[in-house]
Parts: structure tokens; C-alpha cells; sequence
């Protein structure tokens, strides 16, 4: 008689002891490039040229939807104006429109290197024969 | 009942055994290997044609085989980037095993090459083969595999009669033309399983500043193709010849844009935009962004430039062959 009741007992209290575990993915950030950035590395068709041209002058300062350019080199545009992510939570690619030009854009990295987060964008701004590639990091 | 002897055998004599086949096995693959080959006997093709005509070339090649395979016939070739053969050039070939002329396809640049560790065929092309000592880095190995795979069986002798056809572009150029016959099974995986070949110095009678691969050059300018909004590096090689500039301790540019209104803008005092680096053994180098160097606005472009080399107080000038005649190089996209 008692083992007959232990049963139900112990069946009841595995239906309770169980509960659904609440799973809440993290919500990824919309990214951030607000701030002046600087170019740590540039190639011209995978050719190192970092230490070969002067690039540690030249500045772009994004904030919100605007950049501005300081001390210009060879760049995706050559004045400043408006930009854009093509998804702000997971951007693949990023557009600058110059004042009074049409939108030019160039496919997006975004990693985190060395705790430093990159800015990685591939662009021609002479003959579309040539690929540059700068990384940009934030300027102290 | 019967298993029982076999399991009391001796462990070593059934080693022995094994070992034995296995060595049998290894040497006969090692004969089959070593005696399979594919030669390349002649190239036959024009020393010149004039630029935008098609340049026609002949490879007799043939094929000894000692084993069965199934395979596609590999040809490939070197070639100046700017004649983008993958998109002008036609291959066909004719063998003793096939009727009539049989088709080639590009095969897609990043697709691996057969045993070639991952790497695809212009690559492996370029590691193995290399460049036939064309001495600017504007060049491509391109390959082709036939439409078709085709049985072989074991010891025959086939010969190949491969047709190739590009239609060159317009440039001025000397150029050393390479040549590579392969199969899609064994790549090149040794030696004796492709044949390479590298014509002598060829000209196209085109238009425009020479390029020439085939001599060492007292100047060059790279990317060849490109404008002047970007960044272009302007060598001075004083190894090759001797000028006026030997014992120079440093060499700047004496540089003139030439912009599309025919104004020429001069940059032509020794200071840290027109310094050149040493990179040792008489050799110098400068990157410019002709944009900047020239001050130009937003409307103005350049056609081309023209420059001198001189020492620290201008008063050395190298040109063209080490004399007086500048260099000359036109901004072109292709």
C-alpha cells in the first residue's frame, strides 16, 4: 500500500521540479563610430605602404551621421559629408556621401584586435584596378 | 576448427611476409610513377605582332603514360595582366586520342589546383614555375582545363598539338611569354608530371610608353595602371647602368604633371616630398599621391608625367637611359 502511494508522490514532484529555463539571447549593439579615427595600416593591392607615405596626419571624425576629414589622403571620398552603416546592429558595409557627390561605398570589418576595436575598409580612389585597404583606429 | 593453425603462426614470419609485398607494391608504383612524362617539344610562335592583333602559338607536346587514368588536359599560361586573357585568349587542342578540335575552358582563379595544398592553379603556377624573368610584377598565370576528361591507358605515347589564340592589347610591351602543360590529377605535383616552357623576349607593336619586362629598367613606375589620385611608387634603379648619380648620397624627383589642358605643373626642389628613400645597392624609391604633390583642384586631372632624378643640389640630372630626355609615364585605367 505505502509503495503504491510513494509513486504518484515521486511522479508529482518530477512534473514540479521541473521548469522551463527562460532563454534570453543578449541583445547585440547597434555599432559605434562616433569619435576621430587615424590609419594604423594601408595597403595598395596588399602592399604594405604604412611606413612608406605619410598617413598619420590624416583624421575623420564621424559622429552620428555626419564626418568631417582632416589632412586628406588618397580616400574612399575627398570631402566630408554624410554616412551610413547598411545595418547599424551588424554592418557589412559602410557608405560616406561627400557634400554634393554621389554615395560611394566600401565593405565593412569591424574587429576587435588587441582590445582596440578596427575599422577595415577597401576601397579605389584612383583606377578601380587598385585596391587599398586601410585600418583605422581610434586617435587618442 | 581450420582458423586455429593460422592464429599459432609466427607473428614475425607473417610481418615478414607483409613486408615484403609492401616493398613489391612501393617499387612497382615507384616505376610506374617515375616513368610516366609530359614534354613540351617545341613552341612555335611569331617574334612580334602589332598591338590589338591575335597572337597565335603552337605547343607540340607529348604525353608517355604508364598507368590508366581519367583525367583533363591542364595548359596554362603567362602573360601581361592587361591582355586579361582569361577573357581574349582561345585554347583548342588536337591529340592521336581524340577526333577534331577539342575545347578549353578558364578554370576560375580560386579554385585549388589537384594536389596543390589548397592552393589554386595561377599560384601554384607562380610558386613552381615562377616568371620567366619578367622583371615587372604586372603579369599573370592563367589556366585552362579542357572540356572533356579523357581515358589513357597504361604505356602509350600521345601527342598533343595545342592551339593557342590572344587577341593582345593595344600596349607598347616586350614580354617574355610563358607556357605550362598539365592534367587535372596530378597537377604539379613532381616534375615529371608537367613541362614548362618560356619563349624569348616578345613585342607588341603597340601604342603608348614601352613596357618592358625583359630589361632591367633604370625607372619604373607602379601600379602601371593607374590615375593621379592614387598612391604610385617611382623607382630609380642606379645599379643598372652607371649615371651621373653613382656616388650620389641622395636623390630626389624632378617631376612635372601634365594635366588634360596640356599646363604642365612643375615640382622640381629637393625637399621632403620630392626626397627619395634608399633602399641600398644604388636603389631608390617614392611614393607620391600626384593629387597632392601638384596641388591639384577637384576639376583638374592628369594625363601624364614627366621626370628627372637629380642629387641633393639639382644640379645632376638622370633621365631616360641616363641622359637628358625625361621619363615619360601616361595615367591609363584599364
Amino acid at each position: 500500500m505505502k509503495k503504491i502511494l510513494v509513486l504518484p508522490i515521486l511522479c508529482s514532484l518530477l512534473f514540479f521540479a521541473c521548469k522551463p529555463e527562460l532563454l534570453i539571447a543578449p541583445l547585440e549593439p547597434a555599432k559605434d563610430l562616433s569619435g576621430s579615427w587615424q590609419i594604423i595600416k594601408a595597403t595598395r593591392n596588399g602592399t604594405d605602404l604604412t611606413m612608406r607615405f605619410n598617413f598619420s596626419q590624416f583624421r575623420i571624425r564621424f559622429t552620428d551621421s555626419t564626418y568631417t576629414i582632416d589632412s586628406l589622403v588618397p580616400f574612399i571620398v575627398n570631402r566630408s559629408g554624410k554616412w551610413a552603416f547598411d545595418d547599424p546592429t551588424y554592418p557589412f558595409t559602410l557608405s560616406f556621401q561627400a557634400t554634393d557627390s554621389s554615395a560611394k561605398t566600401s565593405p565593412l570589418l569591424f574587429p576587435v584586435t588587441g582590445g582596440q576595436r578596427n575599422l577595415i575598409i577597401t576601397f579605389s580612389p584612383g583606377c578601380s584596378a587598385n585596391t587599398y585597404q586601410y585600418t583605422l583606429q581610434k586617435a587618442n | 576448427m581450420q582458423e586455429l593453425p593460422k592464429q599459432h603462426k609466427p607473428k614475425g614470419k607473417r610481418k615478414i611476409t607483409a613486408g615484403v609485398i609492401w616493398k613489391i607494391v612501393g617499387a612497382l608504383l615507384l616505376l610506374i610513377i617515375a616513368s610516366c612524362s609530359i614534354t613540351i617539344n617545341n613552341v612555335v610562335m611569331p617574334s612580334s605582332v602589332n598591338g590589338g592583333e591575335i597572337l597565335p602559338v603552337t605547343l607540340n607536346v607529348t604525353i608517355e603514360t604508364n598507368d590508366n587514368q581519367t583525367s583533363n588536359f591542364m595548359v596554362a599560361v603567362l602573360v601581361p595582366k592587361v591582355w586579361k586573357v582569361a577573357q581574349n585568349a582561345t585554347i583548342t587542342f588536337t591529340s592521336d586520342i581524340t577526333s577534331g578540335d577539342q575545347g578549353m575552358s578558364v578554370i576560375p582563379a580560386g579554385s585549388p589546383a589537384p594536389q596543390g595544398g589548397g592552393l589554386d592553379w595561377p599560384t601554384l603556377l607562380a610558386n613552381k614555375i615562377g616568371n620567366g624573368g619578367n622583371l615587372l610584377p604586372d603579369y599573370e598565370w592563367v589556366a585552362f582545363y579542357s572540356n572533356t576528361s579523357y581515358s589513357v591507358v597504361a604505356n602509350a605515347t600521345i601527342h598533343a598539338t595545342v592551339s593557342i589564340k590572344i587577341k593582345t592589347s593595344t600596349d607598347n610591351l616586350l614580354f617574355k611569354p610563358g607556357f605550362c602543360v598539365a592534367n587535372s590529377t596530378d597537377g604539379l605535383s613532381s616534375s615529371d608530371r608537367y613541362a614548362a616552357s618560356f619563349a624569348n623576349c616578345f613585342r607588341v607593336n603597340g601604342q603608348g610608353d614601352l613596357i618592358d619586362f625583359c630589361n632591367p629598367q633604370i625607372s619604373t613606375v607602379d601600379p602601371r595602371n593607374s590615375l593621379d589620385n592614387d598612391i604610385i611608387t617611382v623607382t630609380f634603379d642606379g645599379g643598372v647602368q652607371s649615371t651621373a648619380l653613382d656616388n650620389a648620397s641622395q636623390v630626389y624627383l624632378c617631376i612635372a604633371g601634365i594635366t588634360a589642358t596640356g599646363d604642365s605643373l612643375v615640382v622640381c626642389t629637393q625637399t621632403d616630398d620630392t626626397k627619395m628613400t634608399a633602399l641600398g645597392l644604388n636603389k631608390w624609391q617614392k611614393d607620391i599621391w600626384p593629387h597632392k604633390l601638384f596641388n591639384l583642384t577637384n576639376n583638374q586631372r592628369l594625363t601624364g608625367l614627366r621626370y628627372y632624378f637629380t642629387d641633393g643640389a639639382g644640379a645632376n640630372k638622370v633621365g631616360y637611359a641616363g641622359g637628358a630626355t625625361p621619363f615619360t609615364f601616361t595615367f591609363k585605367c584599364q
